[in-house]
């Protein structure tokens, strides 16, 4: 019976994409199987709480949730149940399937309805930020950082101020390896962290903020470890039933305190760039800005939304960036002929000219490849999550009640030799040639839909600049060749240990 | 499972080949407003009159000005496409996917990277999609019909939900 199942539902997919194909008589038998058989949570496979629990506690689960995602899979199926903590959620790890939850998902898409995240705000009387608001609070906020976060158009405006950044970055990645004989320069994904943030700073408020200079402010070394901290507490956080939480409330403190100094940062920056505004009014002078904080402020949002959406947005921008740039050098450092490749590309686009633009990353379909490979094999988000608030739906053969936490399982997607060929090695070509096992929605490291990265287009665009012009300066070694450094989950997924890397003058 | 994916993946090179031509190749402002079968009637020198086929047949007729997105075009005038451009002309999303004919659709302007990667993951693709926020309104648009995918026949329309509390 599966087997007639699994049939029907891929004859519906064709059906669906190719009408012309499929008789209706077809159509119509499917539509009586799938309306007669679907199946309920009740009869879906999974582990058992207790071995869950044991597997995340004990085995170091937390950290290797992406790979439990695999392990799940190829134990029950692309669908089953397991207790998260106290929460039961629905893993959904094909990529037919979470196109199915995704193109179900409504007018306002729920992420996840029982959030540490959200706790902790109500706990400090805090507003939601774009990450932690829903419904029509939610929508608004999301229209207008969509008008200025994701039309190209506006993008390509923040081109100078990236590219300001990114020329600090090389100075410094310059200082760095020139403290080593090798000239290693030792975790790169440090440096990307300190290069993120002072990205989304200056997008954020147009003021520079010092992340790259040879001694780096205290303040931003605290907020790179409360951001890790953060992270690290939310998965232990939503994990660990309430009862636990009164035997070791350890994990919940420094889960607010990291929150705390993440606001106190964020509210600094803002209110420092408020006043400056202020004065200039006063003094008459006209006030102009290409800055976020400044659209913010004229949309007439409420002072306490504007913190609490450019807290989010400094955070957001921060580990994302990192770990791309981190694993998409790696990558090339172990791929020699892959970079030189790249290289190729970036001075043909370039000619005599030094520092790439929007209109010239957009003429580099290689470079483009190697960001998409590296975030197949390394989604910065390996599993994302939805609820479905007000329906039940159907996915696959099941129907799943509404309110039912569903992960989206984008790390065994994208990893699944099923759709992509060879799927651990790192082949940025896939992307140039797709194959005929190419599926859409396999890898999405951005997710898709209105409830998608609000910052994917200024990402890229930074990624892009950023790596062309690194590969302008450098020629990318690994330290050591033969050390592989695997990824881990820390909520978001980063790597292992540290990632070294030679950095010889071109 | 090969087949959907080998399906997809025609679908798609095939809409590459075709997209493939150089930016300058097949600019709008080459093309003659006689090949279109109706005679235009503008209101004004710089309104676009274009017909929208729904997913139910019905034909909606609505202007917009030149420069104007077909998502634009679809808000200003009320038209009722349901779930039409979710995430409002960011780039999002592919529910604003038009399919065009195949005489305008030579005609549009390139497609950018970032809008075949959204438009990959449309539902129902053909060899002449586009997304209506990145289609502007030119002179020659004027009179020209664009199809509205059927929607996703997903599973709450063969499941009465309200009897599964």
């Amino acid at each position: 019976m599966p087997q007639t199942l699994k049939l029907a539902s891929r004859a519906s997919w064709l059906a669906r994409c190719f009408p012309e194909l499929w008789p209706d008589s077809l159509l119509k038998s499917q539509a009586r199987v799938l309306k007669k058989t679907h199946k309920t949570l009740e009869e879906m496979p999974g582990p058992s709480t207790m071995g869950f629990f044991a597997d995340l506690f004990c085995k170091k689960g937390l950290s290797r949730l992406h790979e439990l995602q695999i392990e799940g899979k190829a134990k029950y199926g692309p669908m089953w149940k397991a207790s998260f903590g106290p929460i039961l959620t629905v893993h959904v790890a094909d990529p037919n399937l979470i196109e199915q939850v995704l193109r179900q998902e409504g007018k306002h898409p729920i992420r996840s309805d029982l959030s540490s995240w959200k706790d902790y705000r109500i706990c400090r009387g805090h507003a939601y930020g774009l990450l932690t608001a829903e419904g029509e609070e939610w929508q608004q906020i999301r229209s207008i950082l969509g008008k200025h976060m994701l039309k190209p158009k506006e993008v390509e405006s923040y081109t100078g101020t990236l590219n300001e950044v990114v020329s600090d970055l090389v100075h410094r990645l310059q200082h760095q390896r020139s403290l080593h004989d090798q000239h290693v320069v030792k975790n790169v994904a440090d440096e990307f962290y300190k290069f993120g943030l002072e990205g989304i700073s200056s997008v954020l408020f147009e003021s520079r903020i010092g992340c790259l200079e040879p001694t780096v402010p205290k303040e931003t070394e605290t907020f790179i470890s409360s951001i890790n901290t953060m992270f690290v507490m939310t998965l232990l956080t939503m994990a660990m039933p309430k009862i636990l939480h009164q035997i070791f409330p350890k994990p919940w403190q420094k889960f607010c305190e990291s929150w705390d100094y993440m606001f106190a940062f964020a509210k600094g920056h803002i209110d420092k760039r408020m006043a400056e505004v202020s004065e200039k009014i006063a003094r008459g002078e006209k006030v102009e800005g290409k800055y976020l904080t400044y659209y913010l402020a004229q949309e007439k949002l409420s002072m306490k939304s504007i913190y609490g959406n450019v807290t989010e947005l400094l955070l957001a921008g921060v580990d994302t960036i990192s770990s791309t740039l981190s694993w998409s050098l790696y990558e090339l450092s172990r791929h020699p002929q892959i970079q030189s490749a790249l290289h190729k590309e970036i001075t043909s686009v370039m000619k005599d000219n030094l520092i790439p633009t929007a209109a010239d990353v957009a003429q580099m379909p290689l470079l483009k490849a190697v960001v998409k490979e590296a975030l197949r094999l390394y989604p910065v988000i390996p599993g994302n999550a939805r609820v479905i608030s007000d329906r039940d739906i159907q996915v696959g053969d099941y129907l799943i009640p509404k309110k039912t936490l569903i992960t989206l399982c984008h790390y065994a997607t994208s990893r699944d030799e099923k759709y992509f060929s060879n799927p651990n090695s790192f082949q940025p070509d896939r992307w140039l040639h797709k194959d005929g096992a190419h599926h859409p929605y396999a890898s999405i490291p951005f997710g898709f839909g209105k409830r998608s990265c609000i910052g994917r287009r200024i990402a890229e665009l930074e990624v892009y600049l950023a790596l062309a012009r690194i590969l302008m300066h450098f020629e990318v070694k690994p330290e050591q060749d033969g050390q592989t450094v695997r990824p881990m989950t820390r909520t978001l997924l980063v790597p292992e240990k540290e990632i070294n890397l030679q950095f010889l003058s071109r | 499972m090969a087949a959907p994916g080998l399906l997809r993946a025609a679908a798609s090179s095939c809409r590459r080949i075709l997209l493939a031509a150089p930016a300058g190749a097949g600019r709008p402002n080459a093309g003659p407003r006689r090949l279109l079968h109706v005679s235009p009637r503008p209101s004004s020198e710089d309104k676009v009159t274009v017909h929208f086929v729904n997913r139910d047949g019905d034909k909606l007729t609505a202007q917009g000005k030149v420069g104007d997105s077909l998502l634009d075009v679809v808000v200003d005038n009320n038209l009722d496409i349901d779930g039409f451009g979710a995430c409002e002309g960011t780039l999002a999303c592919s529910t604003c996917h038009l399919i065009f004919e195949d005489q305008m659709y030579e005609k549009l302007d390139a497609i950018t990277d970032e809008e075949m990667d959204m438009l990959d993951l449309a539902y129902g693709l053909t060899d002449r999609s586009r997304l209506g926020c990145q289609i502007f309104l030119k002179k020659n648009m004027n009179q020209m019909t664009v199809r509205v995918p059927e929607a996703v026949a997903d599973a709450r329309q063969s499941l009465d939900m309200s009897k599964n509390p």
